[in-house]
């Protein structure tokens, strides 16, 4: 429904049109000032250039950790699936009884199963590990006891700790290794890891939002005119704020974009690398591509912190500028 | 449609650009402001234009103390002003119809109504068939009328200008001053500041003397 709105009961009223015309005329502004101040930054191609590719640089570090941290999350999990206990039976116990033994083991709560080693399998693995055939077949006797690895139901590493102490009270076993202090220290470092993006992404998300008030407020310096002009015919703080709030979400656009492309292109020249040396180590790890989501975040956070940047940038120094 | 009632404005708390100034202006008169430079002229006009506010004393235009606005407000009150200013204040980068168009711009008017708008406003001020120039190739005088064109785009109750001719040869003077009366003369309140003497005796309109910050005299003209 249009309608006429009524004289406001204090202070001036002027003739307004209705609120459907209205609404038209505040999208066309809308679309016409995000048309030119896109236009505005295209006139000055290397400039403007240059600020996005700033914020790409700000950007490109904490996204690419953050991707490295998530896929190493993912690496976390699987070994954590293949955390195991070993439990090492006393020496000389017979096959036999080291059968009994891990029945008795794969029979206790927390166990979700079990693989004897017997001491002459333990020995033919660490001849074929070491290569000392040689040096080995001249032992009298196989000093090396029969073991029992156990997967744990529940991989946490106080769970996997306290099944451990009860293995160890079982007769017949002699120590139980849990090889988890390394796992532990990874879990750790990822920790860490994702603190440190998280501060890095604030200090740089910050910088963004400098770089970008930064050029908003030499934009806002170049058409000071302008806003003293318009706003002494009426203009509203939102119809000058505007085509700043527009070119500062075109920077973060653009610098997103950049940070995209420079994202993708890191991560092919350095994947080749990082899967040799994840294999080495005889992990499976590829170094992550942005997906569609990840990309949709990266772009719609950057746009937001350019729009935000620009947004501060207009407010603080439209208060400086009154018109003479 | 203006009145002031006991303004005094200070700046900085000491130095008083005006002070118990005291007048009313009716709808549809024009007049005159006058007095040397530093009289205060300008700084009644900023007054009307809520660009500072009094020190003291009130301020009503068109029935509300102004001084009451709502920042939000100001915006919309400035809008039912035009205001013509010394130096034109053009904006350069576009062109005279652009920025006849800007007042209109701003109140979002839709385009088609916009530019038939601002061709009839261009055509009253003899500048229609230079709409696609750019301020920068015009003249003085033509400058100043591009600057009335914009001031009345919008059709204002009220319409104001600062040392309108201030840089203007006394032909061009004068034309520009009739452009105001034929504004005033469809029912515009119009008030112009102006230390050009000869000009405003000449015009035989009501003309308001400002010295040192007071109003020294008050001349109808019947």
């Amino acid at each position: 429904m249009s309608r006429e709105s009524p004289p406001s009961p204090r202070g001036a009223h002027t003739h307004r049109p209705t609120s459907g015309v209205r609404w038209r005329a505040w999208a066309r502004h809308h679309r016409t000032m995000a048309v030119d101040s896109g236009r505005r930054l295209l006139r000055r191609p290397l400039g403007s250039l240059l600020t996005m590719l700033a914020i790409a640089i700000a950007l490109v570090l904490p996204a690419g950790l953050w991707l490295t941290l998530d896929s190493a999350r993912l690496l976390d999990a699987e070994l954590e699936e293949s955390a195991t206990l070993t439990a090492y039976l006393e020496i000389g116990i017979e096959e036999g009884e080291a059968g009994r033994i891990e029945e008795a083991l794969a029979a206790q709560e927390g166990v979700a199963g079990t693989r004897l080693i017997t001491a002459a399998e333990g020995m033919a693995e660490f001849q074929q590990a070491l290569g000392l055939r040689d040096a080995l077949t001249r032992l009298e006797s196989n000093p090396l006891p029969a073991s029992v690895v156990v997967r744990p139901a529940d991989p946490d590493p106080e769970a996997v700790r306290k099944l451990a102490e009860t293995l160890e009270g079982i007769p017949g076993v002699d120590e139980v290794r849990l090889d988890l202090a390394w796992l532990e220290r990874l879990r750790h470092l990822a920790e860490l890891g994702q603190r440190f993006t998280l501060a890095l992404g604030v200090l740089f998300g910050l910088g963004v939002l400098l770089v970008v008030g930064n050029t908003i407020r030499l934009a806002v310096e170049n058409r000071r005119q302008e806003i003293e002009v318009v706003t002494l015919i009426g203009a509203t703080h939102a119809f000058v704020r505007r085509p700043f709030l527009y070119s500062g979400a075109w920077f973060g656009l653009g610098g997103g974009l950049l940070a995209w492309g420079l994202l993708t292109l890191g991560s092919d020249w350095l994947s080749a690398p990082v899967s040799a040396l994840a294999a080495s180590y005889g992990a499976s790890f590829h170094l992550p591509r942005l997906g569609p989501e990840g990309s949709t975040i990266l772009l719609g956070c950057s746009t937001l912190l350019g729009w935000l940047g620009a947004w501060i940038a207009v407010n603080r120094h439209l208060a400086e500028i009154r018109p003479r | 449609m203006i009145a002031f009632e006991h303004v005094g404005k200070r700046y900085g708390g000491r130095f008083e650009a005006l002070a118990n100034i005291d007048f009313r202006v009716r709808r549809g008169e024009m007049v005159f402001l006058t007095g040397h430079s530093g009289a205060g002229k300008s700084s009644l006009l900023r007054l009307i234009m809520r660009l500072e506010r009094p020190s003291r004393g009130r301020v009503r235009v068109a029935g509300h103390d102004i001084d009451r606005l709502h920042h939000s407000q100001i915006p919309f009150y400035r809008r039912q002003i035009g205001v013509v200013f010394q130096d034109h204040q053009l904006l350069f980068d576009r062109s005279i119809f652009h920025n006849v168009a800007l007042p209109l711009e701003i109140q979002g008017v839709e385009h088609r109504e916009a530019a038939r708008r601002v061709r009839a406003s261009l055509d009253k001020v003899g500048l229609l068939h230079r709409e696609a120039a750019l301020p920068i190739e015009l003249s003085g005088g033509e400058q100043q009328r591009v600057g009335i064109a914009r001031a009345v785009v919008n059709k204002p109750a009220l319409l104001l200008a600062d040392e309108p001719t201030g840089n203007l040869d006394p032909q061009l003077s004068a034309d520009i001053m009739t452009l105001f009366e034929d504004f005033n003369r469809i029912g515009t309140t119009v008030m112009v500041a102006s230390h050009d003497l000869a000009l405003i005796a000449r015009l035989r309109h009501r003309t308001l003397r400002l010295h040192d910050g007071r109003l020294v005299a008050d001349e109808e003209v019947a």
